[in-house]
């Protein structure tokens, strides 16, 4: 173990092909969002670069990113955990558990310090000592901080990690945040989502294990191949909603159409996410094809944001913002008017008054 | 019949001017559109290639709308630089700023008769300033919407830190929503008290924003603003 292997020597040793070896890596370049000029680099790194340590651990969430990370298509997610990457820690996906196991963590933390990638799924919970979020006899937040410190980057995988997810929503009675504010160092790669897409999430990991820099991150600190366009903007609906056709309710004749669910509260105007290009599971669907509105699992506080049928108008804190706003100007017309009213019987009495006045300077 | 004599008080500049007409047009525009945007309540074709793209031209006229308004405060900026008459900031570090908001406001709650004569009135003035806050978060919140399409640009560079700092880009249309009935309910309010104004006061308001000049036949108090004889 103490040599580590690159890809290319993995695959020599499991015989397999250069031929395979370099498909390989076309796909790697194409789902790392990459052109395909890039392919060259991308065989040079993965002949010569040890396949990078990846320690993987899980807060308070629901494991529903791993769900999604095994079902990545290109590559798959075996290929990856066995071939492209060396987990040596997981909570979910190893088969061991136990001392022994927490021992192998601690292990690694001491051999690869500094050198291993940290994936963290789960929001860390900071109420009362961390208590509600236990791991390996620790709270999770010991276990983040010890990895955090001794990690080469991190990355946040799901909306949990990133900013705090279900378990942040009002009342948030754990104190549940994303990691990002608690780690407090950086690289931190945000890659939200509920759950991210599969093929985001081995992307990711593979362009930092392949060219050991962080992926160009946008002002939210999500990796910009991925995060850079809108749902809506991308969406094979967009062209109903340009031509005003929506969907009024969800079993109108309109929905049944395909027309454009904006009406029913779609998100995607505001989500940032490959749902429209990529979309899920080899290309074979994602919400809004499915019709269901997109809820914007991707965007900071989505979950605060019910009721997610509704958009603006009738979403808000306050209800109705036009009918609250049309309350409103009606409330100052009538004010308007009340007052000019006033207005004018005050501007009488002045003239009176004055007129008065003037009578009296011409009698004397 | 008795005689009154007249003084003229040059006041606006035309770009002061042109500025006011364009902010007129420009607000009432982007309000229709963004209450369509938001809520496009009719159906407006049966099918996309022949439905002249209502909801995309919607959006557009309002994009245009908002370019045009922030552009034209390049004639309100100069004509602050040449003409003192515009310079219509709130003198809030002066003492008598606030006696004269005390003297006017009483008026406007019946609890006096009459209140001196302005040519700036020091009330209208708080307004605007407040007018201009408000237009200045629809332009923040709304090119940091618009420009989110690509980050990376200019308008991505310069609006971009927008969203994270309201937690959300929802939150940023939601703000957008609610300061642009704000926008509407100062139009209301300033509409209604340039007409009181003009014909109750006699203080040219409605008058001179088309021409320029308020034709008074008082000496108002501070008409040494504009001379500069009154600091």
């Amino acid at each position: 173990m103490d040599k580590r292997e690159s890809m290319w020597e993995y695959y020599l040793r499991k015989g397999m092909s250069r031929r395979s070896f370099l498909k390989g890596c076309v796909a790697l370049t194409s789902i790392m969002g990459l052109s395909t000029d890039m392919v060259s680099k991308v065989v040079e790194a993965a002949e010569k670069k040890p396949l990078p340590v990846v320690v993987w651990i899980h807060g308070h969430e629901c494991t529903g990113c791993d769900e999604s990370f095994i079902r990545s298509g290109a590559p798959l997610a075996s290929d990856l955990v066995l071939n492209e990457i060396a987990l040596e820690y997981d909570h979910l996906l190893s088969a061991a558990c136990g001392a022994p196991f927490e021992a192998h963590l601690e292990e690694t933390i001491q051999k690869y310090k500094g050198q291993y990638i940290l994936a963290v799924e789960g929001a860390v919970c900071t109420k009362d000592n961390g208590v509600y979020c236990m791991s390996g006899g620790h709270t999770f937040t010991h276990l983040l901080k010890h990895a955090a410190s001794n990690a080469l980057a991190i990355i946040a995988y799901g909306s949990c990690a990133a900013y705090g997810g279900i378990q942040a929503a009002k009342p948030n009675p754990t104190g549940s945040s994303g990691i990002g504010s608690f780690v407090g160092r950086s690289p931190i790669i945000n890659v939200p989502g509920c759950p991210p897409i599969p093929e985001v999430m081995t992307g990711v990991i593979m362009h930092l294990a392949l060219f050991n820099k962080v992926p160009s991150l946008d002002h939210d600190g999500r990796p910009k191949q991925f995060y850079g366009n809108r749902i809506h903007d991308t969406c094979y609906r967009r062209p109903f909603f340009d031509a005003g056709m929506f969907a009024e309710h969800f079993d109108d004749a309109g929905a049944k159409a395909g027309w454009c669910l904006y009406k029913l509260g779609c998100r995607g105007p505001e989500t940032y996410n490959s749902c429209g290009n990529l979309r899920w599971f080899q290309g074979m669907s994602y919400p809004i094809q499915s019709g269901a509105p997109c809820i914007g699992c991707s965007s900071a506080h989505f979950w605060d944001e019910d009721p997610l049928t509704a958009r603006m108008p009738d979403y808000g804190p306050f209800g109705n913002v036009d009918k609250i706003g049309a309350v409103a100007a009606a409330v100052t017309a009538v004010g308007v008017m009340a007052h000019g009213a006033m207005s004018i019987v005050q501007k009488n009495q002045r003239d009176k008054i004055e007129a008065k006045k003037h009578g009296e300077q011409v009698n004397k | 019949m008795k005689e009154v004599t007249r003084k003229i008080y040059y006041l606006f500049s035309p770009w002061l001017r042109i500025f006011h007409w364009i902010m007129v047009v420009c607000i009432l525009t982007l309000f229709v559109t963004g209450l369509l945007i938001t809520n496009p309540w009719f159906i407006f074709a049966v099918d996309p290639t022949y439905s002249g793209m209502m909801v995309d031209n919607i959006r557009n006229i309002h994009f245009l709308a908002a370019y045009i308004f922030s552009a034209s405060f390049i004639l309100r900026i100069y004509g602050f630089i040449v003409n003192p008459g515009d310079r219509l900031f709130s003198h809030v570090w002066k003492g008598y700023f606030y006696r004269n908001v005390v003297d006017v406001m009483l008026h406007y709650m019946f609890l006096k008769h009459e209140h001196a004569s302005y040519l700036r009135n020091p009330l209208a003035r708080c307004s605007y300033t407040f007018l201009y806050v408000l237009v200045f978060i629809e332009m923040l919140t709304g090119f940091a919407i618009y420009y989110m399409t690509n980050i990376n640009g200019i308008g991505g560079i310069l609006f971009g830190w927008v969203i994270p700092l309201l937690g959300g880009e929802y939150m940023a249309h939601l703000i957008h929503h609610y300061v642009a009935w704000g926008i509407l309910l100062f139009a209301f309010g300033h509409v209604y008290m340039v007409i009181r104004a003009e014909f109750m006061e006699g203080e040219s308001e409605v008058s001179s924003m088309f021409a320029g000049s308020k034709i008074l036949a008082h000496e108002p108090r501070d008409a040494g603003h504009l001379d500069g004889t009154l600091k």
